[in-house]
């Protein structure tokens, strides 16, 4: 347990898209910031301090969070913060604010997450978040990577395209219900996925994340404030963060190793003994269709190669014993300095029951996580109280 | 461009250079590439065999030096393949990368760690994991990374 | 505060032009291993890693990726501050002070020497108004000075009497990039760069890097009998938009500094401090940062320098490293600042030391002329 315990008290999100033209860069950002405020009916003077977090270079901005924290944001003689770490800046922005309230630096903090993606070029400046002289001649981006996992993933555990399309039509359909979601294909089929153009074998179009543009802002507070707030907050039990290897190739890393470390050590903090039953929902990363599959087994969800398997038998459909990503998911929204928080405030929201119709019954215990850098995870969990479950 | 797309927008076209220092073993990796050699590292303490090579052995926490540099095979064996069949603008050139291409993860034999690069086969059925792989090498070699410009497919029958 | 955050080592490079035979991840690795040699410590005593770094300035997305291994972060927990290194220590504290880590790497570095500086910082100006008008952080302190040299009377030599100190001061850092002595004559004879700044007047474009392990009151005294504790922190943000400053004022910094020493229980600053290493971007930045800490009062600056209050010898010396006018490693200024500032009350600065030092001020800033600032207040044992 830390020092002071931390609260989700207010959240905002703008309606994601691949195109925002009718708004300027803090324009977009302050749309999330101000429902975060409002959502917490906090005037703009009661934020103690911001966090600010997106990718210098894929809009082509240098220390965004002093233009932004400014006029997007109540930063001004405030102490306002960028946290960047690429795919996980949402999360590392999250777990950063946690701790700036842990601590007891800060009563409450606003945590913004944000991306305009179509305003500089991701592909490109993912790039070059690899090495210059070893990895950048050849990589393509964050999807010829995902592509060979999934590729070495397949091969490994015999799991065929039809599964991984299966994640799409589910986490797709979620995204229905979910009014900030980007890609809205209510009626997508198999047949959808399994016949869109094949973008990376064996990645097709709707395999693939999208990428949009668009703000998460969310308000933490400590107890005292919380009271103050609201009477529905939803409580971080713990936050947890695995890296790796600076070279992705170091490793053979298609199941993404750092998720199970990462999540055996917030399952001990937490005395989760077995996820499936202990967690109600999780808002996980999962920037193909594949990577859910594979994902969830090293998560703990299920055993290995079994991940087409716990979807068959229903367990992560919304009607399922631990729903994944009733929100749609990162195959439905993917803001990337936004994507990873907007896991851990879909978790929190599904906590304090106000999903609308993309709601769990009765949750009690929620789990989100980031994913990004050289295949880093980052995971927190969320509950009707800050104590660990066991 | 219509005019409210002509309005609505601002164009930011710098280039941003930068000079990237490579370190010492990468130094020594480019002199024998010329010689059509691929030199990984060695950790002193665990023996792990590293492609590319790097000055920190992350699992012991200790340097590894020039004098730890050690020679990999050309060949490897192939875990994993995509074909790229999309596009978009290569930070090295600036310009947009040729599409589609094949893009394979494999072992060197002798080395611990994996590498990524360029296949030529650009049909996926082509591919089989567990299939022997070659660095081809420009004739002309010149000591920089696209000495290999790519990685070729064994054929069963050649082994 | 209390002694609750401990600072038990600190590893700095020498700081040089261009150091074009290492990597950044060799450059960080040199003094995270050097700490641990020091603190006679293995990678497995770190609990997590704060890093701060700018992916502009490295010339890389996720610019923390290059330096896992060199962190020792692999299967382990390392998040990164985009920003000035002072706040990636003030985020190490708060991981401490939480409860939930008792040790702390806290890594920042840069070469700036790998990119195009003006590009740079040109690019901290919004794509809309300002960018394109080619601002930099060397025309803007260009008018920075100018208004605030014109409102309060400083002069040129007075402004220039900063760097002969700063730059003398170096002379005795071994850290220290540029460690030659400069003359009034030859600050104020040298080529003008933004009017009224001349080139010397600007600090150099240095790579290296700096590491420090923190701790807790329960692990402190198992690395060390002197550690540094944190005694008061605020930050503070001033207007983005140079047209919104007060550019005759350091506003930000005014109210961080209030808050820091009302935690830290400072009254007098010149008197309960014994010293100060703060981020100064340019000479006449130094002296608004004097009145800003309230080491004088508004307008005061040229002459407290006159004083020599702040000179090595001084009742409160500022920067007796050489400060950034003579080592100006990007994003690692504001935790050097804290890395030397702990060599103080440590009483282990050797050449450059304050005798008897027992409570110390560091300054880091972000952005541009000080907007996103970070004070400091430490004290020894
Ligand atoms: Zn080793």
């Amino acid at each position: 347990m830390p020092k002071h315990n931390v609260a989700v008290v207010g959240i905002g999100q703008t309606k994601f898209r691949s195109k925002r033209r009718d708004v300027n860069i803090p324009e977009m950002i302050y749309e999330a910031v101000k429902m975060a405020l409002d959502d917490a009916q906090m005037e703009p003077k009661d934020v103690d301090a911001i966090l600010i977090g997106n990718m210098d270079h894929f809009e082509g901005i240098n220390f965004s969070e002093m233009w932004c924290g400014i006029d997007a944001a109540p930063g001004y003689l405030k102490p306002v913060v960028k946290i960047a770490t690429g795919g996980t800046t949402g999360s590392s922005l999250g777990i950063c604010g946690y701790y700036n309230v842990a601590s007891g630096i800060y009563k409450n903090i606003l945590v913004v997450g944000w991306e305009k993606l179509n305003e500089g070029g991701a592909t490109t400046g993912i790039i070059t978040a690899f090495d210059p002289v070893w990895e950048r001649p050849s990589l393509a981006g964050a999807l010829g990577p995902l592509a060979l996992m999934a590729n070495i993933y397949a091969a490994r555990y015999g799991i065929t395209s039809e599964q991984a399309a299966k994640v799409t039509v589910k986490n797709r359909s979620n995204a229905a219900n979910n009014p900030f979601a980007h890609i809205q294909m209510p009626d997508i089929t198999l047949e959808d996925v399994m016949n869109s153009q094949m973008i990376s074998y064996p990645l097709r179009l709707h395999d693939c994340c999208p990428q949009s543009e668009g703000a998460c802002a969310v308000i933490y507070a400590n107890e005292e404030e919380t009271k103050k707030i609201t009477d529905n907050p939803a409580w971080f039990k713990g936050v947890s963060t695995a890296h790796y290897y600076t070279f992705g190739c170091d490793d053979l890393m298609f199941d993404l190793p750092t998720a199970a470390i990462a999540s055996k050590k917030i399952y001990k903090k937490l005395g989760i003994k077995d996820p499936v039953k202990d967690l109600d929902v999780a808002e996980i990363y999962e920037p193909t269709s594949w990577s859910e599959l594979s994902w969830t087994e090293s998560l703990g969800f299920c055993g290995k190669g079994e991940g087409g398997k716990l979807l068959d038998e229903g367990i992560t459909q919304m009607t399922g014993e631990l729903p994944v990503n009733p929100s749609g998911g990162v195959l439905s929204t993917n803001p990337i300095g936004a994507t990873a928080l907007v896991r851990f405030a879909e978790a929190a929201i599904q906590v304090m029951g106000r999903g609308g119709k993309r709601q769990i019954p009765d949750v009690e215990t929620a789990m989100g996580m980031g994913f990004g850098g050289s295949l880093w995870t980052e995971l927190a969990i969320l509950g009707k109280d800050p104590k660990p479950l066991r | 461009m219509g005019k409210k797309e002509k309005e609505f927008q601002i164009k930011w076209k710098t280039d941003l250079p930068y000079r990237y220092s490579i370190g010492k073993l990468a130094v020594k990796y480019f002199e024998e590439l010329k010689n059509k050699k691929i030199m990984g590292s060695k950790c002193p303490k665990c023996d792990k065999r590293y492609m590319p090579p790097r000055a920190v052995c992350a699992n012991c926490f200790i340097e590894m030096t020039v004098e730890d540099m050690i020679e990999f095979s050309p060949k490897g064996t192939l875990v994993g393949f995509t074909v790229v069949n999309y596009p978009f603008i290569d930070p090295n050139t600036g310009g947009m990368r040729p599409f589609p291409y094949g893009y394979g993860i494999f072992k060197l034999d002798g080395a611990d760690t994996y590498m990524m690069h360029f296949v030529d086969e650009t049909d996926h059925t082509k591919f089989k994991i567990g299939q022997r792989v070659e660095a081809v090498f420009k004739e002309k070699t010149e000591g920089d990374i696209y000495d290999i410009p790519y990685f070729r497919l064994i054929k069963e029958e050649e082994e | 505060m209390d002694k609750e955050v401990a600072i038990v080592g600190c590893t700095q490079t020498k700081y040089e032009a261009d150091k074009i035979d290492l990597t950044i991840s060799e450059l960080v690795f040199e003094v995270v291993k050097k700490l641990h040699n020091d603190l006679g410590i293995t990678n497995d005593d770190v609990g997590c890693v704060i890093s701060g770094s700018n992916d502009f300035n490295d010339g890389r997305t996720i610019a923390n990726m290059a330096i896992q291994d060199a962190v020792g972060s692999v299967r382990k927990s390392e998040s990164r501050v985009s920003g000035d290194g002072a706040f990636a220590y003030v985020y190490g504290a708060m991981r401490i002070l939480s409860g939930e880590y008792d040790t702390v790497l806290v890594v920042s570095h840069s070469k700036c020497s790998e990119g195009d500086q003006f590009l740079i910082n040109n690019s901290i100006f919004d794509p809309y108004y300002q960018r394109h008008l080619g601002l930099d952080q060397i025309s803007s302190a260009g008018l920075m000075a100018n208004m605030y040299m014109s409102k309060y009377g400083v002069s040129e030599e007075q402004a220039a009497k900063v760097v002969v100190k700063n730059r003398k001061n170096a002379i005795n850092n071994p850290h220290a990039h540029l460690q030659k002595e400069v003359s009034m004559d030859e600050v104020l004879s040298s080529p003008m760069l933004a009017y009224p700044l001349k080139e010397l007047d600007f600090p150099p474009y240095s790579d290296g890097a700096v590491a420090m392990l923190l701790t807790n009151k329960e692990k402190a005294k198992r690395f060390t009998n002197t550690p540094v504790w944190l005694k008061g922190y605020a930050s503070c943000t001033d207007a983005y938009y140079l047209g919104h400053r007060t550019m005759t004022d350091l506003i930000g910094l005014e109210f961080a500094a209030k808050e820091a020493y009302k935690m830290a229980k400072i009254k007098d600053p010149v008197r309960d401090l014994d010293v100060a290493e703060v981020f100064e971007a340019f000479s006449t930045h130094e002296l608004m940062i004097y009145e800003a800490l309230d080491f004088c009062d508004k307008g005061e600056g040229g002459k407290f320098i006159d004083s020599g209050e702040t000179n090595i010898n001084g009742t409160i010396p500022v920067n007796p490293s050489g400060g950034v006018l003579s080592s100006n490693v990007a994003m690692a200024n504001g935790l050097i600042r804290v890395a030397e500032i702990t060599s103080q009350l440590m009483g282990a600065a050797e050449d450059h030391q304050i005798p008897n030092a027992k409570t110390g001020l560091a300054y880091g800033m972000n952005g541009i002329c000080s907007q996103g600032n970070c004070v400091l207040i430490f004290g020894g044992e």
